[in-house]
């Protein structure tokens, strides 16, 4: 696992303590939305704009498929690490 | 504006009209430069003329020469680089500019020329149109329009006012806005004395209060934000002012509450005003927003209504339209911009009709959501605007000034909480910590997103 990958999981993490969905871990195959982590449109983009802050670029907002797993949202940053 | 100048002149020749850290103008020397100018300009067929000067006195002098001479002013602000002076004489036919400033091409004139004559006009003041410009703030467009008026219309509530000699205004609106041009006419009506800090900037408006004894001051709630947080930083007692006026923004009761506690003598009045109405609506009960009776109000003057929860005025000082754009007629009814909304007996502000964060389809007006914010412990000033976003086309977001000392963190948790229980779209989604927040012409720069 990379470093960027668990500071991104933490960012996610933190966010989600702020928006009370709070998880003691957050495996790559768990849902972002459903019956996973049931985020809303608002707090998926709410997490857009904490990822975007953090890292100057989110997977909400950069035109592909929509990330729909905690795994995706951290391939995206990895993908963008691998040269 | 000459005939309230010669009126003032008449009764107290010697009476300083404006004092300033240039020194002092009497009404006998804002007459005599007037009159003075007024022949200039008929002798040399002057029509139109712009208006480029730091010197209030020069302005005011100018303003009133042209109300005499029949020449249609516009003041520009003096903040306008080149560019935007050029600009500005390009879209509205200004061959011909007053100004001290050395700038690019032909047509200037030097304001002393036109009071070095020896011939002063001292006649009545002419019948016909007297047309002015005055330019709005430009703060939702980015670019200031022109809009068309007449002295006689805009003279039509200034007549009433009662003499005040005693009273010490404070200048804290430049005078090409219309709040500034309110400012020059009503003190002038009042026959009393107008007093400029170096800037129009809170901290110079405080240092002319204190230095001219200055009892009464308007300005825009972001205006008296700052004064209030200069006069915490400086430890120096209030000035001791005798009123407090408000206006060109929507009234957070919370700046309200805050003045009434610093200023215990003043009375705290309400302006509601625009470039396009030529005339303000005063409220005087201290209260948000406006009494629901000013929609029965016919005073003759005025009329508001609510349509589609905005705010219509006609007015019979209204502007006769736009530089360039068809004349509207002058006792139509006009949307002005503002959204509104009936609480109980009062109209309250919600915000700019461009202003509105549009999230998901969910219409949210940012000004309720600062005004909560401003209330969060540790909140010196916030500034509630759409963030695009990919999602849901806009987020609420918000820059916020920190008070002194106070912690970023326990902030942010604050304001969280503060909206925990609102509609989701109304949440603040995106809360970044700046040093100072824009302003424009006293107000905060709105309708930008980030």
């Amino acid at each position: 696992m990379s470093s960027e990958t668990t500071t991104v999981r933490q960012t996610v993490s933190d966010f989600l303590v702020r928006v009370k969905k709070g998880r003691d871990d957050l495996p790559d195959d768990l849902a972002l939305f459903g019956d996973g982590l049931a985020l809303d449109s608002l707090e998926a983009a709410e997490l857009s704009v904490v990822l975007e802050d953090t890292y100057g670029r989110d997977p909400f907002s950069a035109g592909g498929d929509l990330p729909q797993t905690v795994g995706d949202v951290l391939a995206f940053y990895e993908a963008a690490t691998t040269p | 504006m000459i005939e309230l100048l010669r009126a003032a002149a008449e009764e107290a020749p010697h009476r300083v009209a404006l004092a300033s850290a240039a020194g002092v103008t009497t009404y006998a020397e804002l007459v005599a430069r007037a009159e003075t100018a007024a022949a200039e300009l008929r002798a040399r067929g002057v029509r139109r003329l712009a208006v480029l000067d730091p010197d209030h006195a020069t302005v005011w002098a100018l303003l009133a020469a042209c109300s005499l001479a029949q020449v249609e002013s516009c003041v520009y602000p003096v903040a306008a680089t080149e560019e935007t002076v050029a600009e500005l004489r390009e879209r509205l036919d200004h061959d011909l500019l007053a100004t001290t400033r050395e700038l690019p091409g032909p047509g200037l004139l030097c304001p002393d020329e036109l009071w070095a004559g020896a011939e002063r006009e001292d006649g009545p003041v002419p019948d016909g149109p007297r047309p002015l410009l005055v330019l709005t703030s430009g703060t939702t467009s980015g670019r200031p329009q022109a809009a068309r008026h007449d002295w006689s219309r805009i003279l039509r509530v200034a007549l009433r006012i009662r003499p005040t000699p005693e009273q010490r205004w404070l200048l804290a609106y430049a005078p090409n806005q219309f709040a500034g041009l309110q400012m020059l006419l009503h003190v002038a009506a009042a026959r009393a004395t107008l007093a400029a800090g170096r800037s129009f900037q809170p901290r110079d408006g405080l240092e002319a209060m204190r230095r001219f004894g200055v009892t009464h001051a308007s300005g825009t709630p972001t205006f008296w934000r700052f004064l209030l947080a200069e006069l915490r930083t400086d430890g120096e007692p209030p000035p001791p002012l005798e009123q407090v006026t408000l206006g060109g923004e929507a009234v957070p009761s919370a700046v309200v509450e805050a003045l009434r506690a610093t200023f215990s003598r003043a009375r705290i009045s309400q302006l509601y005003a625009a470039t396009e109405m030529g005339l303000s609506i005063s409220v005087r009960d201290g209260e948000v927003g406006l009494p629901l009776s000013v929609l029965d109000e016919t005073d003759g003057e005025a009329e508001l209504r609510i349509l589609d929860g905005e705010l219509w005025v006609r007015s019979r000082s209204s502007m006769l339209g736009y530089y360039g754009d068809e004349p509207v007629p002058d006792d139509g009814w006009r949307a002005t911009g503002d959204l509104v909304e009936v609480v109980g007996d009062r109209i309250h502000f919600r915000g700019r009709a461009t202003e509105v964060i549009n999230v998901g389809g969910v219409k949210v007006h940012p000004l309720p959501i600062e005004e909560r914010v401003a209330r969060v412990p540790g909140v010196a000033l916030a500034h509630a605007h759409g963030r695009p976003n990919a999602l849901v086309g806009q987020v609420v977001a918000l820059d916020v000034v920190l008070g002194g000392g106070a912690d970023a963190d326990a902030v942010d948790a604050a304001i969280r909480e503060e909206f925990a229980g609102d509609p989701p779209a109304h949440r603040p989604r995106s809360i970044t910590f700046v040093e100072s927040i824009d302003t424009h012409g006293g107000k905060l720069l709105r309708g930008r997103t980030s």
